[in-house]
């Protein structure tokens, strides 16, 4: 069952576009991060690994970026992978109501970045948002907060607005990937007489894995690149607690006019998901089934 | 049971209190907003903003550019996408390797990176200002998260399959479009919702490479309600509302072949 | 199944064509006088070709309505030029102006920042000369100082703003306050205000509020023009006791009330709702709020309230101006010679007082008529008053500039001015030579 040569043709038209329009300007920004190229002029200069060696040990605020972004990432992940699993689980039927409901919940994820940050922002203001107002009614004044003025809880105020904005878009992948899983092998659970949580565990989560992997991974990746949500709520802010790494590379970039520096941390950037992403394939792929 | 119906309920809330404030804003004026952000708006049912919107004559036009390139990424996205996640699925040697993870490093290039370079490539092209340049940059750039998971899925389908088809004497054109295609509806409506939304959206790339107001696409169009010291939420919200609209009309539409994949009972292998 | 596929995507496709098809015509039906060298506005009877287009990019959205008016009388009075006009946000603007002004044919007339943008722009070599046109005499020659370089007048700044808090006049006169005249009394404004329940200072600290206060805030307690450029060069520090006690006062101003706890989570939009609805007296931003504050009360009567930070006798500035908007014509373009006539026009004083007037700014071209209500009562401040240039904008390199915001945002946060000073100037040496 070798494929055949005529393969090869499938790559053809879509490898072109990809070449001209993204593989060719990722290796030129490559190349600019040796340089101290400041994005407009015609001029610049070889500084070798400076940029990089300036990343590593002479950069606090990059640090600082490196780290909100991991929690960013951890909260996400975690929340977004089991809300959309428990959703896609409770919603798998094809009912009316349960299709209308996962409808209702991918709402969020049609809307733009920047409106999810109007709205959210309309929220979690601290004196006449949406949120506090709710709190101080219901009668839990003390759980009022500046949701975006604090910095010890704002990147979290953040995470949990990327996770209100894509779990409707994870549910899909997963109910997608329930469908994919033969109806014959529940059937056969349920003769013999396998619990819930049985089932749950010897057929559907193995199965579900290539979609959790997807789901993971993805989450993952769309945490680090969360820079539209980001830069339109809080735009990094209060004192660097909401900088990502993403809108650090935009400030260095197109404000400090650092082209050069910025394309070193894309690079560092992009080891950093490349590292993470391979550490999730191997875990999730390692209880993989076939059938 | 119990449980479920509360987690359920309450994450409904979490989305419908949100639509219904950014309705009920979409109706007020500017003043009320903050007034009174979180009542009723003072006249009732007030469309007037809609109405504002549609009479400015160059509404349709943006609404129109956006709809084509969408349209058009989209599909071609798919279909090139499609037809990389198969190869990369029959391919068992090295290369196959070799142009997924290709594929796969694209999607952790973060956009502001390549933006510069893009923008030459893009210039030197003479494709600014050009709706064709836009839809080239989209196919491109979302390509890597289309073949991501598209192979994800394709990967799962059972050799089996690849075999018969093989021995029947198909050729891998036919093997594709009358086996692979056919079982891979779901994943496909799935990545083509996800290609929708971010296409419809994007700002990014209509920013940098669209200054002729005839090209225009909506959400380039609802920037415009942002001032430099003031927002016009109602009527960021009205356009907001709008936008939204036909997305709505593409998840509906699409959400038939997740139903049908299930139905057809084809992916039992 | 197969069928109903194949005909969605045959469906989609074909009305991709179809709609570009559209889309095309549309596009080529109202590309007048647009100069690309593509000739697909064939058929068009529309006379374009001895029509030149100049493109005009600026950030003022708010501004949108009038310059339309102002382009389509220009164009009247010169029938051989058409103006097309691009407005962008602030923030996408200052990122994206300079790629956009690379290879000449958008923004012939174009609109700079003072402080870093124009310096990078300068570097670039994007702005042309205008140092022998006319039209430069028809501003004040202060005012468009900022906007010079070697010698040269590379951009005219069109817009004069009074980056100030702006009070509410008639609540003073009500509650007996006087407007303080040094920093004791501005504290003791605090408290009777906050006696009567009124929150003293409306403070956006989630968007502009820190790059606006900041100005006023250090305007006495660092009086030396070249402090900035002195911090840049290594030669002053955040450390030192010009930005330490400028943080002490904004701690003083948080730990009295006067600024409320939450500020770092208001954005402007709610504070300017705030103090509107005569629940705050101050807004902590600028002249440019004052339209937007009578669209929402029209019975406010406004004035500008600097903190003096030092007692009466120390006060050497009175409150802050920044010339800006700076109007520029670029040096790749080809139809420099319009660009400039547009700019000309701008400038006559009819125009300007149109503009003026109808978008409450204060403009840097002489004889301009203020009709309106604000603009005249706070015309004063132009002529009588001791107004310094914005400090903010001599910080020419934006990480410094963050991290001077930053330790603003950290001891609003709650903590001590040493520590954010400390930790700001680690910052700052990263980032300067």
């Amino acid at each position: 069952m070798r494929a055949s040569k005529n393969i090869y043709l499938f790559l053809v038209p879509g490898f072109i576009l990809y070449s001209i329009f993204f593989l060719y300007p990722t290796v030129s920004a490559f190349f600019y991060s040796f340089t101290d190229w400041d994005g407009i002029s015609s001029e610049f200069d070889f500084v070798g690994v400076d940029n990089y060696i300036r990343a590593a040990t002479n950069d606090s605020i990059f640090a600082q970026a490196v780290g909100n972004n991991l929690s960013f990432m951890l909260f996400v992940v975690i929340f977004q992978t089991i809300f959309s699993l428990i959703f896609a689980i409770i919603l798998i039927k094809n009912t009316k109501f349960n299709i209308f409901l996962r409808a209702l919940f991918f709402f969020p994820t049609i809307l733009s970045s920047v409106s999810v940050a109007f709205i959210w922002s309309f929220i979690y203001d601290p004196s006449m948002g949406l949120l506090n107002t709710f709190l101080g009614i219901s009668g839990l004044e003390a759980l009022q907060q500046n949701w975006l003025g604090n910095q010890n809880i704002a990147i979290y105020s953040l995470a949990f607005t990327q996770v209100w904005f894509h779990t409707g878009q994870m549910l899909i992948i997963f109910v997608a990937g329930l469908h994919a899983i033969p109806n014959d092998l529940y059937e056969v659970a349920k003769i013999e007489g396998a619990s819930k949580w049985q089932t749950f565990k010897k057929i559907t989560w193995p199965l579900l894995a290539p979609s959790a992997t997807i789901v993971v991974a993805y989450t993952t990746i769309q945490s680090f690149k969360a820079f539209d949500l980001i830069f339109a709520t809080t735009r990094g802010g209060p004192n660097h607690s909401t900088e990502i790494i993403a809108t650090y590379i935009y400030e260095v970039a197109f404000r400090s006019y650092n082209f050069g520096y910025a394309s070193s941390i894309s690079v560092i950037f992009m080891v950093i998901i490349a590292i993470i992403t391979y550490l999730q394939f191997k875990v999730l792929r390692s209880d993989k089934v076939s059938y | 049971m119990i449980f479920r119906r509360f987690a359920v309920l309450i994450y409904a809330l979490l989305v419908i209190i949100p639509i219904t404030m950014v309705i009920l804003t979409s109706m007020k004026t500017m003043s009320e907003t903050f007034e009174n952000p979180l009542g009723l708006p003072g006249e009732g049912v007030n469309i007037a903003n809609y109405i504002d919107i549609f009479r400015s004559e160059t509404m349709l036009g943006y609404f129109i550019n956006s709809s084509v390139v969408t349209l058009a990424s989209v599909s071609f996205t798919l279909m090139f996408a499609a037809m990389i996640a198969f190869a990369i699925t029959r391919l068992t040697n090295w290369i196959g390797t070799i142009v997924f993870l290709l594929f796969t490093l694209g999607m952790m290039v973060p956009a502001q990176v390549n933006m510069v370079p893009l923008y030459n490539v893009v210039l030197q092209l003479g494709l600014t200002n050009s709706l064709l340049g836009l839809i080239l940059v989209n196919i491109s750039v979302t390509m890597p998260v289309a073949v991501f998971i598209l192979t994800g899925f394709m990967k799962t389908l059972p050799k089996e399959l690849f075999e018969a088809s093989t021995i029947d004497g198909a050729g891998e054109w036919k093997m594709f479009t009358s086996v692979v295609i056919p079982l891979s509806l779901p994943s496909l409506s799935a990545t083509a919702i996800f290609l929708f939304v971010m296409h419809w959206n994007d700002l990014l790339y209509p920013l940098l490479f669209i200054t002729d107001n005839n090209y225009k696409t909506l959400p380039l169009a609802l920037l415009e309600f942002q001032g430099q010291y003031a927002t016009n939420y109602p009527m960021l919200f009205t356009g907001v509302m709008i936008a939204s609209a036909p997305m709505v009309l593409a998840y509906i539409f699409l959400q038939r072949y997740f139903v049908a994949g299930m139905t057809a009972g084809a992916v039992k292998g | 199944m197969k069928k109903s596929l194949f005909l969605s995507f045959g469906t989609a496709i074909s009305m991709t064509i179809l709609l570009s098809a559209c889309a095309g015509d549309q596009g080529g039906g109202d590309a007048s006088g647009s100069n690309d060298d593509t000739n697909n506005s064939g058929g068009n009877a529309e006379a374009s070709e001895d029509q030149t287009q100049i493109s005009f990019i600026h950030w003022r959205g708010e501004d949108t309505e009038v310059f339309d008016e102002i382009i389509e009388e220009f164009e009247s009075e010169n029938p051989d030029i058409a103006v097309e006009m691009n407005v962008y946000p602030s923030e996408q603007y200052q990122s994206n102006a300079q790629q956009m002004l690379r290879d000449g044919s958008v923004g012939d007339v174009f609109t700079s920042f003072p402080g870093s943008q124009f310096e990078v722009i300068r570097d670039a070599g994007f702005f042309a000369d205008l140092t022998d046109e006319e039209f430069v005499s028809n501003f004040n020659a202060e005012a468009i100082e900022i906007g010079q370089a070697d010698g040269q007048q590379l951009a005219v700044p069109y817009q004069l703003v009074f980056n100030m808090p702006v009070y509410n006049v008639d609540m003073f006169e009500e509650l007996g306050i006087e407007p303080p005249q040094s920093w004791d009394e501005f504290i003791e404004m605090g408290a009777t205000l906050q006696e009567n329940d009124i929150q003293p200072i409306a403070f956006p600290g989630g968007d502009i509020g820190p790059n606006q206060f900041m100005n006023s805030m250090m305007m006495n307690n660092a009086p030396d023009e070249d402090i900035f450029a002195k911090l840049e060069s290594g030669e002053e520090s955040l450390t030192n006791d010009w930005w330490v006690s400028t943080l002490e006062d904004f701690q003083t101003l948080l730990d009295e009330g006067m600024i409320s706890e939450d500020s770092l989570g208001i954005q402007q939009d709610s504070a300017i709702a705030s103090v509107a609805q005569e629940e705050a007296a101050m807004l902590a931003t600028g002249s440019y709020h004052m339209a937007s504050l009578k669209e929402q009360n029209s019975e406010l009567n406004l004035d500008f309230l600097p903190p003096i930070t030092v007692s009466e006798d120390e006060a050497q500035y009175e409150g802050i101006h920044t010339a800006t908007f700076m109007l520029a014509v670029n040096e790749n373009s080809e139809k420099q010679e319009e660009a400039k006539q547009f700019i000309e026009y701008l400038s006559q004083p009819e125009v300007a007082s149109k503009y003026a007037n109808e978008t409450g700014q204060h403009l840097t071209i002489e004889d301009v008529e203020y009709t309106s209500e604000e603009l005249q009562d706070t015309a004063y401040w132009l002529t009588d008053k001791e107004t310094r240039f914005q400090p903010r904008f001599f910080i020419t390199n934006s990480s410094v500039e963050n991290a001077v915001l930053s330790s603003i945002e950290q001891v609003l946060g709650g903590d001590s001015p040493q520590d954010a000073a400390e930790q700001a100037q680690q910052v700052v040496e990263e980032n300067i030579e």
